[in-house]
């Protein structure tokens, strides 16, 4: 078995949708053109991407729920469709929202039940659900009914459920949407502190600075595609011309201003003007790490302050996906 | 099947049959069909009576339990698994270790036990309000009856259930089939009361035979011989239904992967 | 002032029309068919031979001509009520009660399809009853029949468009739907001869629609004109009014009370 968690040649899936009430057109929808990628055991990986590129399609592919149109996928080293439950004993995954739980049913019996459905022994689930519960923040709401839980303690619990049977892989789809900024930050703490427990992960979300502070490796999927695969800092390093450094000056010369073009790591150099004060505009490939040259050849000038604007993963996303949202 | 994998199982059956009636004690839907439809059946059924309540008071204490029984089993066990799709819990339900026909049939069995409410109820209201006499004629014959009756409306139910996930439109044929089976078994009256070219229909039926049995054990106008055989054509049936279940299960997890519809779109 | 009257009019028609097709946009023409056809047929074909059963096979008109009638009470209670509770479900009520529209119109617009659907209802309950049960209809005058017919699904919608208000306040309205929808199968005389049951349940019968637009049919079937029914008919018609009107009175004091405690989106 390779060092391979999920791995994933050429997935493709396409819908059949119908148009129209009285006279049905058939129209084929392609959610999943052609998605490759591999993670390795341990790794916490992100697909990110705009609403309806795909993911949540992938997702639900690599976790038995839809059958590909074509392509392979495997999972721990088991096909998706012909060794399907081989997979599903060792897989947790959770999808975003509110849906998914009994509203009549409390909390630890919604844990209790699908205890029993992954077959967890009894003695075991109970110790389990305790620390469950206390690993997603819940102890001491676990009695009340579901239907009373706000939307972040109905996303933990989820959190919870998918961790019943202690799974080698987690499939986490959206987890932190609708979520307010507390709550969401929490369940990052939670998703962080489980790839601590050495648990494959598949996050996706669209949401960039959630893949940037969580991922090893970043994934970016549009129109059915993988467009980009990287690090995040990989990802941001195809960006770098974005990163402008910004220095307040007062009163520069022209001098000065040719001898800042003139730098072999400067791009460009524009000039903002509001009143006495002047904020110059360094394009530089080398992003901030032009800054100590820069300053160097500015010595002497008064300047006020300084700022380095870094691209973020965002801009990177931006710029892949063509700036759709 | 080793022992582990049965315990296992057993342990589901019970989760879902409890958890399911936690669930129902609070639905209004619930509690109308196994409790006051069968209930205003009988009541009405009495009333029509007028005067020959009396006599038919055990057969229409059976009848109407057996129309709570079939509503039940059409309304709420029919869509026992097109509701864990709605609260979007079917997609974990699949992706399990326990094979979704297991829990499908914890669910039914709780369904069906708590339909049969409606005919302690319907006894409760001829004995106490109506005062009438209410003797089972064969009470051990009618027990096994009644229990050979929830196998078969069990059995039932895990093929409808499957059906009305595939085939979504055969819903819409929900309300169509409640009072057809009500007339066609002879609930709450004989079949001979309707032409004879349906006697055949009636035969296909498997609440038709409940029906003859129960009423017969009931009443006593059976002979111990004649609701033998009943009985053993519900067990057929059972077995029929059972056996196809499986195969219909099959079907249905394979058409909701290649059709995406184990969530909602 | 011809403005007002055609805005309102076209009000009331649309909002008919749409609530109608919001209501059944769920349903294919298959299902459609089904609960138009066929369930009446069910139902008719139940409670007669249970009655004949009962009472004997001469008595089939009886409950015939009963549970046709009480066929209106499908789209009285089902179809009416949910049009005016429809609005709750799908969240629209702020948007409904804070536009200036002429709310008698609005209301009353909600039963106006489901009228003409639940005539529709009876007439095919009828066409069962002569082909399948040998209903006479031979000394019927029919206009009369057509009009006890039009006044009964008109006292069934006045109920409806009641309940529709209690549907506005209540989460178990489908619950009350059925049992009020069984209980008249009791109360009505359409099963039970008004005179087997206790006294205070026919004082009780006689408020509700139903009653007597049934016994009205049965007299007319029976060979009786149109002046013997028509002070069972005024009957029937002055219950329409009344359940119309306290519909009416608790919609608007349902809007009133919902914007004063600023419950208008709660569920």
């Amino acid at each position: 078995m390779t060092g391979y968690a999920i791995e994933v040649e050429h997935l493709k899936r396409t819908y059949k949708t119908t148009v129209g009430v009285l006279r049905r057109k058939v129209k084929n929808v392609e959610a999943v053109r052609d998605v490759s990628f591999a993670i390795q055991t341990g790794e916490l990986f992100g697909l990110v991407g705009p609403n309806g590129a795909g993911k949540t399609t992938t997702v639900k592919m690599l976790t038995t729920l839809l059958i590909p149109t074509a392509g392979t996928a495997r999972v721990l080293g088991y096909d998706v469709v012909q060794e399907a439950s081989s997979i599903q004993a060792r897989i947790g995954f959770i999808f975003g929202g509110d849906r998914g739980l009994y509203w009549r049913l409390s909390g630890i019996d919604n844990l209790r039940y699908f205890a029993s459905l992954y077959h967890v022994d009894p003695d075991v689930s109970r110790k389990r659900i305790d620390y469950l519960l206390e690993l997603v923040g819940l102890t001491g709401r676990g009695e009340e009914r579901v239907e009373g839980y706000s939307r972040g303690m109905r996303q933990r619990l989820h959190i919870a459920r998918s961790l019943l049977h202690n799974p080698e892989v987690l499939f986490l789809d959206e987890p932190t949407i609708g979520l307010d900024p507390v709550g969401a930050r929490e369940l990052r703490l939670v998703i962080r502190n489980l790839q601590a427990e050495e648990k494959t992960i598949l996050l996706t979300t669209h949401y960039m600075f959630e893949a940037d502070e969580l991922c090893q490796r970043v994934g970016v999927i549009n129109h059915g595609e993988i467009t980009a695969l990287d690090t995040p800092q990989g990802l941001k390093k195809t960006v770098r011309d974005l990163s402008v450094i910004e220095i307040n000056v007062f009163g520069i010369d022209n001098e000065h201003l040719d001898a800042l073009r003139d730098r072999a790591d400067v791009d460009t150099v524009s000039l903002r003007e509001h009143g006495q004060k002047q904020t110059l505009l360094i394009h530089s490939p080398h992003g901030s790490e032009a800054l100590p040259g820069v300053m160097e050849t500015l010595s002497g000038l008064h300047l006020g302050g300084v700022t380095v604007r870094e691209p973020t993963l965002e801009d990177a996303y931006v710029r892949l996906v063509g700036g759709e949202a | 099947m080793n022992l582990d994998r049965l315990r296992a199982n057993i342990r589901v059956v019970g989760y879902a049959f409890v958890m399911t009636l936690k669930q129902n004690v609070i639905d209004g839907f619930i509690i109308f069909t196994i409790l006051i439809q069968p209930l205003i059946i009988a009541l009405l059924a009495l009333w029509m009576m007028d005067d020959q309540a009396a006599s038919h008071a055990i057969f229409i204490v059976v009848g109407s339990g057996l129309t709570g029984l079939w509503s039940s089993l059409l309304f709420i066990s029919g869509n026992s698994i097109n509701v864990e799709r709605w609260i979007g819990t079917l997609e974990f339900m699949v992706a399990m270790p326990t094979s979704i026909t297991t829990i499908i049939f914890g669910k039914n069995l709780a369904h069906v036990s708590q339909s049969l409410i409606s005919m302690l109820l319907s006894y409760f209201l001829a004995s106490i309000i109506f005062d009438l006499p209410l003797t089972i004629a064969r009470p051990g014959l009618f027990l096994l009856s009644l229990l050979l009756t929830i196998v078969a409306f069990v059995s039932f139910g895990l093929i409808i259930a499957p059906i009305f996930v595939m085939n979504p439109g055969v819903q819409g044929w929900q309300n169509a089939m409640e009072f057809p089976v009500y007339i066609l078994s002879g609930f709450l009256f004989p079949i001979a009361l309707l032409p004879g070219w349906t006697t055949p229909v009636s035969y296909v039926l498997a609440p038709y035979w409940a029906a003859k049995a129960l009423h017969g054990a009931s009443s006593g106008e059976s002979s111990p011989d004649s609701i033998l055989i009943d009985l053993g054509i519900l067990i057929m049936f059972s077995t029929v239904y059972i056996l196809i279940s499986r195969r219909l299960f099959k079907a249905m997890l394979h058409k909701t992967r290649v059709d995406a519809t184990l969530g909602l779109q | 002032m011809n403005r007002p009257l055609v805005q309102n009019v076209r009000l009331f028609i649309d909002g008919a029309l749409l609530s109608y097709i919001a209501l059944f946009r769920w349903l294919r023409p298959a299902a459609y068919l089904a609960s138009k056809v066929i369930m009446p047929l069910n139902q008719i074909l139940f409670f007669t031979l249970l009655g004949m059963y009962a009472t004997g096979r001469d008595n089939a008109s009886f409950y015939v001509i009963g549970n046709a009638l009480q066929l209106t009470a499908v789209s009285g209670i089902y179809g009416v009520t949910m049009s005016v509770g429809g609005d709750r479900w799908d969240g629209t009520l702020p948007y409904l009660f804070g536009t200036p529209a002429n709310r008698a119109a609005l209301f009353l617009g909600r039963a106006f399809f489901h009228i003409l659907d639940g005539m529709l209802g009876v007439v095919l309950g009828f066409f069962w009853g002569v082909v399948l049960l040998g209903l006479d209809l031979s000394h019927t005058s029919l206009p009369t029949l057509g009009l006890i017919v039009l006044v009964t699904t008109l006292s069934s919608s006045g109920l409806g468009l009641l309940m529709g208000c209690l549907s506005l306040i209540t989460r178990n309205i489908m619950f009350i739907n059925n049992t009020v929808y069984f209980l008249l199968l009791i109360f009505s005389g359409a099963n039970i001869p008004l005179d087997s049951l206790p006294l205070w349940m026919q004082s009780f019968a006689q408020g509700l629609p139903l009653t007597r637009g049934i016994a009205a049919a049965r007299a007319v079937i029976a060979g009786q004109t149109v002046h013997d029914v028509v002070p069972l008919l005024g009957g029937e018609l002055l219950i329409a009014v009344v359940y119309t009107s306290l519909g009416y009175a608790l919609f608007r004091w349902f809007e009133h009370q919902a914007k004063m405690r600023g419950t208008l989106e709660a569920i």
